[in-house]
């Protein structure tokens, strides 16, 4: 109990002020949980480990959350693991119920912290063991899986799995990097590209055009005839929220959170996968997903409940393994670095303090990040108040600083973002899905990294299948979850005929009465 | 309203304060050729790692010293060279270590060579923890036994990054064996693969002998049972006896700087033929836009010599196990054109 001594009322402060911070810092497209911490990581010299620790760990909490805000409000992704809250966020905001869908948010990923928070103090060391067990074969697998959803989420699987494939060729422009273990050479470009497509195009630009540049062009296509957002969208229109959209769906917020917490504990997979794997699997798995990516609450309760549970997740191979598990936690070790700390497989029972300050700082991050979402709520969603004529504006210019700011002012970024966002705006305009190019373009990399190491090492094509009792496993719920998407697909075709007939059908009859009549 | 004076009142006086520390920082730092605000960027896109490590420590003194603000950023090696190339102004310098030369020597993309293409600043420290390890559980004791079984037929991987600070000492050891065993070389086998969890990941999965780490990274599972999956035992440290001579006596961990003396020269050789044991000190030194005024090298030379003199900085890079190395623009430039002759030798001979 020494570690009490540790935790006075600065340490509270600064873990409080991380999560304010962190929580603006995701709200601002552009600016990430990642940006947030390396910007505070020089303050660490100055607070000492452990309050560095509580002020890095609120921003880290408050960073993935604030990703939510603009999800909801502006179908814009915060950061890259709210992409997911889009889906059924937005059209809620679209419904007037953005104030609603973003208290599911909070709640959701409250939860989601606080499971992983636990997960990470009860098991860390036996689940570092058994992340180790995941090799390349295995994570490609999991990201093999995490794509899969492209054929649950797409209207058309034809459609969609070829707007994934664009979205996997895209992430593949620029070089195979040396930093991981590739030759260093350039692909799918010209050469006179190669000054900026070097190391291909930044993930965040992308991901703020596609959504929210194009949104906001075809919004301009319609041009201003309702003046103010707000006389099509109410802040909280109808039901308001209630603590009961939750009920029924523990399952869901249990099974998500787990999901968030696992994705974070192998490294190099990140959040992204795991907001959508927990989208796919409460998809699949739920009784009613018809609603989901229309509005649906159980969409928003997988997504961020994930998300948020891969902070305490990502935390588990740092401080067990001393291997960061996302870019977040990667900038978190330099904290540890910076004070010459090492951390590694015996730094928990080495620094017993320092691990339990930790814990502390995060459970302390995720209820004060709670309390100012929750009550500050209803203040940020008026944002869909603004007249479009001047919030319009305000995105792009928020989305042309950040796309700027994220990589320390290359100008090409913000090219980039325009140039995606043209081609966010055309690529629904010709019919093709915008979430898998997406989900493919995030995913991509990585896949193409495990698949290419994964032959490197076992040098045949048979070790997919036979690596190991989890590869295995891994291929069961990748069949499954397309036979699912599958046979969802022809019962919604079949339904949409049986429909189509009974409106032909009912209009025959009162055409048919038409005649009679006269 | 009370409240709301008060709280405009404490606002007004603090920005009050801060615009005055701006202006004077300022005028302070208008004494010298280098002004403005400085970004260190570096060639690694870790802020865990060793060249974010001790380029916070230089800078934090550097900017005590100048009077400036500075800031490190880690945007990786391409992104550093080509925003060193755009600003000639020496708002921008870099901070790297030998991979700038040895990814040109290993023909990496968006490597030039250094002393061509800008000019080579001042060496600041050794980093001595280049390592190369093997599962607790190997049949190779030593390096010597791991020389041998490659020169016996036997295939030895070892997991690398390709290109740089990780590559140099497997080709050394390469180079070894084609003295050593001539035609058994190509037994020794490089796996190449990314980051330091990468490469502990194929020792675990049993797909690497051997891995490149460092006494940093790897030390604490050095300390693990041998019935440990995750076990490792170090086998050799690239860095030269007298470098790790200087390393803190109680060493890193639990590991001694005596322990920590048993994998290097002359407990391990790795022949270079002419009885020349090969070592390799992985070394940090600042790297400048080729336009930059030299009067700014001058600057940061001098502003460096006086730091280093007054001995504080060597304290904390210690502390943090590095090897302090301050040597001035000219007579480091030298010394490391020297070093990147000797190792161009070595990396000529294996292809």
């Amino acid at each position: 109990m020494e570690f009490l001594s540790l935790l006075d009322i600065t340490f509270f402060l600064l873990a409080g002020l991380g999560a304010l911070v962190g929580i603006i810092f995701g709200a601002i497209p552009g600016m990430t949980a990642t940006m947030a911490v390396a910007v505070c990581l020089p303050l660490t010299y100055a607070l000492g480990l452990h309050h560095g620790l509580a002020l890095l760990l609120g921003l880290y909490v408050g960073g993935i959350s604030g990703g939510m805000v603009p999800a909801v409000l502006l179908n814009i992704p915060g950061t890259p693991s709210s992409i997911t809250t889009t889906f059924d966020g937005y059209p809620m905001a679209q419904k007037g119920e953005g104030e609603k869908a973003l208290k599911i948010c909070v709640i959701a990923s409250v939860i989601g912290g606080l499971i992983s928070a636990a997960i990470l103090f009860l098991f860390a060391p036996l689940l570092a063991d058994f992340s180790i067990k995941f090799s390349y074969v295995e994570k490609f697998l999991i990201i093999l899986l995490a794509l899969s959803v492209i054929a649950s989420l797409s209207t058309s699987m034809l459609v969609g799995i070829f707007s994934g494939v664009i979205g996997i060729w895209l992430s593949l422009i620029g070089d195979y990097s040396i930093s991981d273990g590739g030759n260093g050479k350039t692909r799918l470009m010209f050469d006179f590209m190669e000054p900026y497509l070097f190391e291909g195009f930044s993930l965040l630009p992308v991901l703020i055009g596609v959504f929210g540049i194009s949104t906001i062009l075809l919004e301009a296509e319609k041009g201003a005839k309702s003046g103010l957002v707000s006389e099509r969208i109410k802040i909280s229109k109808g039901g308001g929220f209630s603590l009961s959209v939750f009920k029924g769906r523990l399952t869901n917020l249990v099974r998500s959170s787990f999901i968030g917490t696992f994705v974070g504990m192998l490294p190099g997979v990140g959040g992204s996968a795991a907001s959508v794997l927990a989208y796919t699997q409460e998809k699949n798995l739920t009784r009613d997903s018809s609603q989901m990516g229309k509005g649906a609450p159980q969409g928003l309760i997988a997504s961020e409940s994930a998300n948020n549970a891969l902070t305490g997740g990502a935390l588990i191979p740092l401080l067990s393994l001393g291997i960061p598990g996302d870019s977040t936690t990667a900038v978190l070790i330099g904290a540890f670095t910076l004070q010459g700390i090492q951390v590694g497989p015996l730094f928990i029972p080495e620094n017993p303090e320092t691990w339990y300050v930790m814990m502390t700082a995060l459970v302390f991050a995720n209820i004060v990040m709670f309390f100012l979402m929750f009550y500050a709520i209803k203040y940020i969603a008026k944002v869909v108040m603004v007249p479009k004529h001047i919030l319009f504006p305000i995105i792009v210019m928020m989305c042309v600083v950040g796309a700027y700011a994220i990589n320390y002012g290359i100008m090409f970024d913000v090219w980039t973002l325009l140039i995606f966002g043209i081609l966010g705006y055309l690529v629904q305009k010709i019919g093709l899905e915008v979430a898998p190019l997406i989900i493919g373009f995030i995913l991509g990399g990585q896949a193409e990294v495990y698949f290419v190491k994964s032959l490197e090492s076992f040098g045949t094509y048979s070790i997919f299948f036979t690596k190991s009792p989890i590869a295995m496993v891994l291929w069961g719920l990748i069949i499954a979850s397309l036979m699912f998407a599958i046979v969802m697909g022809f019962n919604s075709r079949a339904r949409q005929k049986m429909e189509l007939t009974q409106v032909t059908g009912s209009t025959h009859t009162a055409s048919g009465k038409g005649h009679d009549t006269n | 309203m009370i409240i709301t004076k008060k709280i405009m009142t404490s606002v007004g006086s603090a920005a009050l304060m801060a615009t005055l520390n701006i202006s004077s920082g300022v005028a302070m730092a208008q004494d010298g050729p280098l002004r403005g605000n400085i970004r260190v960027v570096i060639g690694s896109t870790s802020t865990g790692g060793d060249t974010y490590q001790n380029s916070a420590i230089v800078v934090d003194q550097l900017a005590e010293k100048l009077d400036l603000n500075m800031k490190v950023d880690a945007v990786g090696a391409s992104s550093a060279f080509r925003t060193l190339d755009r600003d000639s102004r020496g708002n921008t310098l870099m901070i790297f270590h030998d991979q700038s030369y040895l990814g040109h020597l290993y023909g990496v993309e968006g490597y030039d060579d250094i002393f061509d293409k800008y000019t080579v600043g001042p060496t600041l420290a050794i980093n001595p923890g280049n390592a190369y390890l093997v599962p607790k559980n190997s049949p190779y004791e030593t390096l010597d036994d791991v020389i041998a079984a490659v020169g016996n037929g036997e295939t030895v991987r070892v997991a690398i990054q390709p290109g740089g600070v990780s590559e140099i000492g497997f080709s050394a050891l390469k180079n070894a064996i084609a003295i050593e065993h001539p035609g058994q070389e190509d037994n020794l086998v490089a796996v190449n693969t990314g980051s330091q969890s990468d490469k502990n990941q194929q020792l675990f999965d049993g797909q690497a002998d051997v891995i490149n780490g460092s006494v940093q990274a790897n030390e604490q599972y050095t300390r693990l049972p041998e019935d440990d999956q995750k076990a490792m035992r170090f086998v050799w440290l690239t860095a030269r006896q007298d470098t790790i001579e200087q390393a803190p006596e109680e060493g890193l961990g639990q590991t001694s700087r005596e322990q920590l003396l048993e994998y290097v020269e002359p407990n391990v050789h790795v022949t270079m033929g002419d009885d020349e044991s090969f070592t390799f000190d992985k070394e940090f030194f600042f790297l400048y836009n080729k336009d930059m005024d030299p009067a700014i090298v001058e600057q940061i030379d001098e502003a460096l010599a006086e730091i280093y003199a007054e001995g504080e900085i060597q304290e904390i890079q210690k502390n943090a196990f590095f090897i302090p190395n301050f040597k001035p623009s000219d007579e480091a430039s030298e010394y490391l054109a020297d070093k990147m002759a000797r190792y161009e030798e070595i990396i000529s001979n294996i292809q």
